[in-house]
């Protein structure tokens, strides 16, 4: 129910650095559809386990896109339309060292 | 201190990595760093044998200088590796894979070269290298659609190397 994982790359910085945790459940996903800003974790065929942004949901085609915060993270234009069951959670909290 | 907690939990059982995948520096490729980097270890190798020959004690001054070029060897070895490492594991994708079968061999006969340079002072190990490297080029450049050449290096040991023809 609840996942921890640890973050790599920059995509996020500067609130998600290299190294933080994170613990994400899909529970929150069992009483409303994801919103844009929340940050997702979800499975990517060819990126594998990331984590994201959620830039915008299309509720019809139960798509929605990603971004990054960093300005050359890889986002929805190399990415693609995200499925709603690739989400494997949602980002409850960040664990992250004093900054 | 939660933070600390996890970080020993991660220690012992390895947490799960979830990527926060960015094009710094992915956006930018180049197997050019590893090519040089792998001509540089033959450079080393040339230096550490010229210092040999010199004869002489083998005073202060001849230590320092042998292990200046140890130390570079050494680097540059691990350097060469790990952009080749960068390339294979970031940018080639399933389709350049699928084009190029024999990648994930040249990749791991690499790795091994690599080692064995840091290893050895053996140049015939180091030219091996620079030779795998080159066939990654080879295969990087391809898998980007752009012809490649072969040409002298400009400057020692003035081995052939593999470049983009842009």
């Amino acid at each position: 129910m609840l996942h921890i994982y640890r973050i790599r790359g920059h995509s996020l910085e500067p609130e998600y650095q290299p190294g933080d945790f994170v613990i994400a459940s899909k529970i929150p996903f069992f009483f409303h559809t994801p919103k844009t800003g929340e940050v997702v974790i979800f499975a990517h065929a060819e990126y594998g386990l990331l984590i994201k942004h959620i830039q915008s949901v299309d509720t019809t085609t139960k798509q929605l896109t990603v971004m990054g915060t960093h300005p050359y993270s890889v986002d929805s234009r190399q990415l693609g339309a995200i499925a709603l069951h690739q989400i494997i959670g949602k980002v409850l909290w960040h664990i992250h060292p004093k900054r | 201190m939660i933070y600390r907690f996890l970080n020993n939990i991660d220690r012992v059982l390895t947490v799960e990595r979830v990527d926060a995948h960015c094009d710094i520096p992915c956006g930018i490729y180049d197997p050019i760093i590893a090519q040089i980097a792998a001509l540089t270890v033959v450079r080393m190798i040339d230096l550490m044998t010229d210092l040999d020959n010199k004869g002489g004690d083998k005073n202060k001054e001849y230590i320092n200088s042998m292990s200046r070029y140890v130390a570079i060897k050494e680097e540059h070895a691990e350097k060469a590796k790990a952009e080749v490492r960068v390339i294979w594991g970031d940018f080639l994708k399933a389709q350049h894979l699928e084009k190029y079968p024999n990648t994930h061999a040249l990749v791991h006969q690499i790795m091994q070269l690599g080692s064995k340079t840091r290893q050895t002072a053996d140049r015939e190990i180091a030219l091996q290298l620079v030779d795998a490297i080159n066939q990654f080029a080879e295969i990087f450049w391809g898998a980007k659609n752009i012809p490649t050449k072969r040409a002298l290096a400009p400057y020692a040991p003035h081995l052939e190397l593999v470049y983009p023809v842009l």
